[in-house]
């Protein structure tokens, strides 16, 4: 009996239920902010930093909840799943090749959108001694002879890094199909197993890679953003060495699940858009290595529709597509 | 600069921090279930408000805590505080129950400081060195090392070799549920998006030690032995002489420690397996492992300490985690503009020494905090277990929610639990299978990763000099003793025939 209690106890703290629908004054209690992610990484390290704003914004406290398991797959079906109340919302990114690839059955219209918050270029990491000088000699070889190169997906093959790198060859012309992606443990693990030469291309974000970069282990070719890095002003960008006009690499946004009032939505992208310009919090970002992006409500759900339809296209051509799916 | 980066640390401030973090990492090691990564990332909203080096100090001083304090419950309860605990909890716990409970926890409270203290002392030295150890481990390396791991099985199994395989494959079944880490399809998740992210490590932790004991206890409250509480007040009786014995192994679990601590992705749980295993290796007198002696504890204890200070290297020298406990500690350093990296001992030298020395600290004031924390903790021995076993429960419960966030790991702790008790029932020992869920994921990925690197040609695995190493190696220990069996065998046949 006392489990019992203590789990529908459990049950409703995680689910976020409210008996009382009524919603007079929204945030009248705690707000869980789900990370599908654990702590310590990225996600959560940007997770906090907002919750930390939208507390001192609200009055309420906005907690943060890891649930990281399964390449957050677990995470990201709780925030579909919860009650549309505004008292669970989530921390987002790159999520479309969940379902494409049978993992998980989520959608970007199983989400309200209310602000992106981030976005860091992905950089194309090789060892330094690679005979490769530039991103142009790169993708030539790969071009010439796919299935030689093998490049670390970082996390599971699905993720923001591979999707940049494996779009921006296909775009060169790559038969992309047969390059051979092999997933991990994260990024560090995989500039790891790149500096002891495990695999040949690693592409992650910047800051990720900057202490191999400045021990000289490995270099970055390319940054895929539209202008270089503060922190990284030799290397070039996409567009400098390539005549590719591409923007690609990591996001993360906030979203709740689809049907969160209008006045809700409102309110949390007014708090957004304040934290989100608010130069403190700017350089908080700026010194743990993330960029900024700011897109609203709306310019995020066209953004992720978007991001949503091409990843799936070249999860099609990578032949990563589950048959059920 | 070491003389600044000291007098950064004499500050009240700092030393305050310090003591604070003692406390809460000492008493979050030993509640089952309370890792000592979530403490840290519970830490990380208050280091905001710190200086960068009471903060990192603190932070350093709360992983060295919790990773002894672990040991306590596990003698005294036999249920792991931390999951580097659970190679030798069976060990710890027969010797409490022999009344030796001053020597387990005597002999585990020094080695830990002895550990902790090499692995500051290699990470100051030897930072740099170490840090390219690190980067020679490719996939390849990484299989033969989990395969080196598996062996460790046998070395942690007591009874007969077979059930303690047995226990193993459960283990490793166990670790096989979730996302395939390679192609992401899923297994055994009956199409529930809750079991595509496999079966939590710390449920399964607790409800196998923790769990099985509870229902043990509630199926014959009566003959369930109950350690002697009184045997406790000598805690240091033999102590020394047990440590003087044993210095080669505690030397050699050290050593481990730091080793396996330094290579990202195998931490304080795998370090002290192989430590305890190795040391029962070259034991005299393997038989008598399991039955409550203390030399398995000591190398093992001291191997998981070491092994927090090998973990710090490829964080401070190359950004790269070791495990989930280094990673936030990454993301404290980044947060106080430390910047992990080569060049962070150039620009940030003092700092980072301050660190260091932090760290080198906290591993002396072990012994202190050790002392009175288990004084402390030795009460619970004096506790009816009708009143000790709902609260472990309690523990249990709130532990598996808190490092998940699911009510599923409330109900995989539970099964968990009942599968550890009709183990035990049948005398399968359940460290083996610990150990099968820990390494399942890193044999696989990176046996499969390898493969598809090399188009399926096997010969890989034989390309690097290192694999090549740890190849031999673990071979040897696979075929070296049987075949000496067989020598024998055939010696004591000659005469006869």
């Amino acid at each position: 009996m006392r489990h019992q209690i203590a789990k529908a106890f459990l049950i409703t703290a995680v689910i976020g239920i409210t008996p009382l629908s009524a919603m007079a004054e929204w945030p009248e209690r705690p707000v869980t902010i789900v990370v599908p992610s654990g702590a310590g990484g990225g996600t959560d390290q940007t997770g906090r930093m907002l919750a930390e704003r939208l507390q001192a914004r609200f009055g309420q406290p906005f907690n943060v909840v890891n649930q990281g398991q399964g390449g957050g797959v677990v995470g990201i079906s709780s925030i579909k799943n919860a009650n549309p109340d505004g008292y669970t919302l989530g921390v987002i990114f790159n999520f479309a090749h969940y379902a494409t690839m049978g993992q998980s059955d989520v959608h970007v219209e199983d989400f309200t959108p209310i602000a992106q918050y981030n976005f860091d270029p992905a950089g194309f990491q090789v060892r330094s001694d690679s005979e490769w000088e530039n991103i142009d000699q790169a993708l030539e070889a790969i071009k010439d002879a796919p299935d030689d190169y093998v490049i670390a997906c970082g996390g599971g093959c699905g993720g923001s890094w591979p999707m940049a790198a494996a779009t921006m060859m296909n775009e060169y012309g790559v038969d992309v199909s047969q390059v051979r992606f092999i997933s991990g443990q994260g990024a560090a693990a995989a500039l790891q197993d790149l500096a002891a030469g495990g695999v040949d291309v690693v592409p992650s974000s910047l800051p990720e890679a900057g202490p191999l970069i400045e021990s000289g282990r490995i270099k970055a070719l390319a940054v895929m953003g539209k202008e270089r890095l503060e922190a990284f002003p030799d290397v070039p960008t996409l567009q400098e060495s390539t005549d590719m006009e591409l923007e690609l690499g990591a996001w993360r946004g906030l979203i709740a699940p689809a049907g969160l009032p209008d006045d809700i939505v409102a309110e949390l992208e007014n708090a957004m858009n304040e934290i989100v310009h608010d130069d403190e919090w700017r350089q908080q970002m700026q010194d743990r290595g993330f960029g900024v992006q700011w897109r609203d409500s709306e310019a995020f759900n066209e953004f992720m529709l978007d991001q949503q339809s091409s990843v799936r296209a070249i999860i099609e051509t990578l032949g990563l597509a589950s048959g059920n799916s | 600069m070491v003389i600044d980066a000291f007098m950064m640390l004499m500050t009240p401030t700092t030393l305050g921090v310090m003591v604070a973090c003692a406390i809460y990492g000492l008493v979050v090691g030993a509640i089952p279930g309370f890792s000592a990564a979530m403490a840290v990332a519970l830490m990380v909203p208050v280091s905001y408000f710190l200086d960068p080096v009471p903060a990192l100090a603190g932070v350093v001083t709360l992983c060295a805590m919790a990773i002894f304090s672990g040991d306590i419950p596990g003698a005294l309860l036999r249920i792991p505080g931390t999951p580097a605990s659970a190679a030798y909890v069976d060990e710890s716990y027969k010797m409490t129950c022999s009344g030796n409970a001053g020597l387990a926890l005597g002999t585990g409270l020094i080695c830990s400081s002895i550990g902790g203290i090499f692995g500051s002392i290699a990470l100051i030295l030897a930072a740099p060195t170490l840090g390219d150890l690190a980067l020679q481990f490719s996939s390849v390396e990484y299989f033969w090392l989990a395969c080196l791991g598996l062996t460790a099985a046998i070395g942690v199994s007591q009874g007969s070799a077979a059930k303690g395989v047995i226990s193993l494959c459960i283990g490793l079944l166990i670790a096989c549920v979730g996302l395939d880490p390679v192609s992401g399809q899923s297994r055994f998740t009956f199409e529930t998006s809750y079991l595509s992210g496999g079966l939590g490590f710390i449920p399964v932790l607790i409800g196998l030690f923790a769990m099985s004991e509870v229902f043990r206890f509630a199926l014959a409250p009566g003959d369930s032995d109950r350690p002697p509480i009184s045997k406790l007040n000598g805690l240091f009786r033999g102590v020394f002489g047990e440590i003087r014995r044993l210095w080669f192994q505690i030397l050699q679990g050290c050593g481990i420690g730091t080793l396996v601590g330094a290579i990202p992705g195998a931490g304080a749980d795998i370090a002290s397996y192989i430590a305890y295993a190795a040391t029962k290796k070259q034991s005299p007198h393997p038989e008598r492992f399991g039955t409550g002696i203390v030399d398995g504890v000591a190398s093992a204890s001291a191997s998981n300490n070491a092994s927090v200070g090998g973990a710090l290297v490829p964080a401070t020298v190359f950004g790269i985690p070791g495990d989930s406990l280094t990673a936030v500690i990454i993301g404290v350093l980044y947060m106080k503009g430390l910047n992990p990296g080569p060049t962070v001992f150039l620009t940030q030298g003092t700092l980072i020494t301050a660190v260091f020395l932090a760290f080198l600290l906290a591993n002396l004031l072990i012994l202190p905090f050790g002392i009175v924390a288990i004084r402390l903790f030795r009460h619970i021995l004096a506790v009816p277990r009708s009143v000790l076993m709902p609260l472990i429960v309690g523990a249990c419960i709130i532990g598996s929610f808190a490092v998940e966030n699911t009510v599923y790991a409330v109900v995989t702790m539970l099964i968990a639990g009942l599968i550890g008790f009709y183990m035990e029932e049948n005398g399968f020992p359940l460290a083996p299978a610990i150990l099968g869920v820990v390494l399942a994921p890193i044999v696989e990925e990176n046996f499969l990763n390898t493969l598809v690197k090399s188009n399926g040609d096997l010969m890989i695995f034989l390309s690097r000099p290192l694999a090549v190493g740890l190849a031999m190696i673990t071979l040897a220990i696979w075929v070296v003793p049987p075949l000496i069996r067989l020598v024998h065998y055939m010696k004591a046949r000659k005469p006869t025939a």
